[in-house]
């Protein structure tokens, strides 16, 4: 983790993401607006703002959505994951756009304050229970674009390394999970709201067809990392698993092996393995996943740095990962299931190829 | 270090993993920016409508306010005009311009537009000026048509005749239940086919306020009562009003 914080950490990668993202937002927004005039030449440029902004978020949201579970099939993906709260931040301030120009053209100017209108406006039609039932066509929408949009702003607010380390991994993670909150959020929004003036089937077909390809793209990603925590345990003795064969761990590579329910990232270095957790300190990311760059353990996500030998991110940063002791027997890896204390220095075991 | 690893903060990514990455990047661009487009195409478009904001005009005329405000404006070449009035922002008439029934009045405006149905939005109090009773030939020339009854969108008439364009649906409902709240005058939108629709102005009976539910906007409602013509307006004075179970009529 950094020791000292700044807004944005320039380099020439992060000015080409950037770029390309304004660029692409751009793109979007302007196809939007230009069709529309062209197909619609009435309609006013408040609409226009409020439904461009609508369509070019909701589309960068699918985006993100679809980076971390196609990283975890391709690696090649990692690229766009590395600043994904980039689209994060960018995907908010369309929202918030959409969400300003819609409650002042729909709510404000009226007999009532616009922010308690957006909840109220139509509230007899909360009442599920009034005769007819349940009527998707009648529900209020609003509210449901309100509450995603508080959740996209704690995410984009947080969404720094000094508020993942102040506010602690766990927290800023579960807090960052609620992607998928503003995301269903976001579904029933646009399912009671747009859906129901809109009479063109591409409009129920593209949100359908958009969810079918995040939540397929998710379990099929969980069912990846589930047949690898499955794997089943080798032979034990004093305490040490049989995890694989020295082989298949490479030189200045990761290999994630599971021991007794855990993940441990195994790594090669100058003829030795070493053994750490393999979650990344910084986000949680797939250590083993990772290489050994200039003589450091390296996470594929962010690009975090640990020790081989202690799990330590090298001076001044004050990461550290638990290592677990290893023995190299007759080709096979034997892992001790049981994490050394933090800071814990192993030798990591010399591997006999011949 | 393999060629294909990535690492963020350094100045340049591995060359391979660049070239994958903007055909990646490419490809995700022209789709993204074909779905924007498609859906543009897709949409419901937007009715016409006139809405002079920002721009006043000075009218004159006589002013009724029942059974809804209107101005009765005769131009220098003889032709009459029936202008439904509204405030600013989401209210009908403003306070400033009432208690004046049947008298001649002078003031800045702005107008508003769809078709031959036209309505003025009084935005500027200082400007308007009382000019003493009508003379008796200025009735509101308001021509029975007849009964009926007659299903169709409840909708505010300030932005159904050009202020928000669209103007009726579900995305709107809220802005119409404001307006309607903020006293604008009802009205019903009667669809016929694909183009062809008409807005009936929905007014009390006897000059009495329309009793209704403003929450009813966007929604289908079946009005009956008796049909009058007001210059270009049509008036429906309501004696019975509801809300239309089976929405599709």
């Amino acid at each position: 983790m950094s020791t000292t914080y700044r807004a944005i950490d320039w380099n020439r990668q992060k000015r080409r993401y950037d770029l390309t993202l304004v660029v692409l937002v751009a793109l979007v927004f302007l196809s939007f607006m230009g069709v529309s005039l062209l197909r619609s030449t009435h309609i006013t440029a408040e609409t226009l703002l409020i439904r461009g902004s609508a369509v070019t978020a909701l589309l960068l949201l699918h985006v993100i959505l679809a980076i971390g579970p196609l990283a975890r099939f391709d690696p090649r993906f990692l690229p766009l994951l590395y600043n994904r709260r980039h689209l994060g931040v960018t995907m908010f301030f369309l929202a918030l756009v959409h969400s300003v120009f819609a409650t002042v053209q729909f709510h404000a100017l009226g007999d009532e304050s616009p922010l308690v209108s957006v909840l109220t406006a139509y509230r007899q039609d909360y009442n599920v229970f009034a005769s007819g039932g349940f009527q998707p066509a009648h529900f209020p929408f609003e509210p449901f674009g309100a509450a995603a949009l508080v959740i996209l702003f704690l995410m984009a607010a947080t969404s720094h390394d000094f508020w993942l380390r102040n506010l602690g991994a766990g927290f800023w993670k579960a807090l960052h999970l609620g992607v998928y909150a503003a995301y269903g959020l976001l579904l029933v929004h646009v399912a009671f709201g747009a859906l129901q003036s809109e009479r063109s089937p591409a409009y129920p077909l593209v949100l359908g067809l958009g969810f079918v390809v995040i939540a397929g793209l998710h379990l099929a990603a969980a069912r990846k990392e589930a047949r690898l925590d499955r794997a089943e345990l080798g032979a034990e003795q004093d305490g040490f698993i049989s995890v694989c064969r020295a082989s298949e761990v490479r030189e200045g590579r990761g290999r994630v092996v599971m021991a007794r329910g855990q993940r441990v990232a195994l790594f090669r270095q100058q003829a030795r393995i070493f053994a750490t957790s393999n979650v990344c300190r910084h986000q949680g990311g797939p250590v083993g996943e990772g290489q050994i760059v200039d003589g450091c353990i390296t996470c594929p996500w962010h690009g975090w740095n640990y020790q081989p030998e202690d799990g330590c991110s090298p001076p001044p940063f004050q990461e550290v990962l638990e290592t677990y002791n290893i023995r190299v027997i007759a080709g096979h890896v034997w892992l001790k299931a049981t994490a050394n204390p933090l800071g814990t220095r192993c030798a990591g075991s010399l591997v006999d190829d011949r | 270090m393999n060629d294909d690893f990535y690492i963020g903060y350094l100045e340049k990514a591995p060359s391979s993993l660049g070239r994958w990455t903007r055909r990646v990047v490419l490809a995700l661009g022209v789709l993204v920016v074909g779905l924007a487009a498609m859906l543009a195409a897709r949409q419901t478009p937007a009715e016409p409508g006139t809405f002079e904001f920002g721009i006043q005009r000075t009218f004159e005329g006589v002013l009724h306010e029942s059974p809804l405000p209107m101005l009765q404006s005769v131009s220098s070449n003889g032709v009459t005009t029936h202008y439904l009035l509204v405030g600013a922002g989401k209210y009908g008439l403003p306070a400033f311009a009432r208690g004046h029934d049947g008298q001649r009045v002078r003031f800045h405006g702005s107008l508003i537009q769809k078709g031959d149905n036209v309505m003025l939005e009084l935005n500027d109090e200082k400007s308007f000026t009382p000019l003493g009773p009508a003379a008796s030939d200025n009735a509101p020339g308001r021509e029975v048509i007849g009964e009926i009854s007659i299903t169709g969108e409840l909708v505010d008439t300030k932005c159904y005749f050009g202020v928000m364009r669209p103007a009726t649906g579900k995305i709107h409902r809220a802005c119409a239940v404001r307006c309607l709240s903020g006293g604008v005058p009802p009205g019903l939108l009667v669809r016929q086919g694909n183009d062809a629709s008409v807005v009936i102005l929905l007014a009390g009976l006897n000059g009495r306020p329309l009793s209704y539910e403003v929450e009813w906007a966007a929604r289908r409602v079946r009005a009956t009562g008796k049909l009058k013509s007001q210059g270009a307006h049509l008036v429906l004075e309501v004696a019975r009003l509801s809300l239309v179970d089976d929405e599709r009529d």
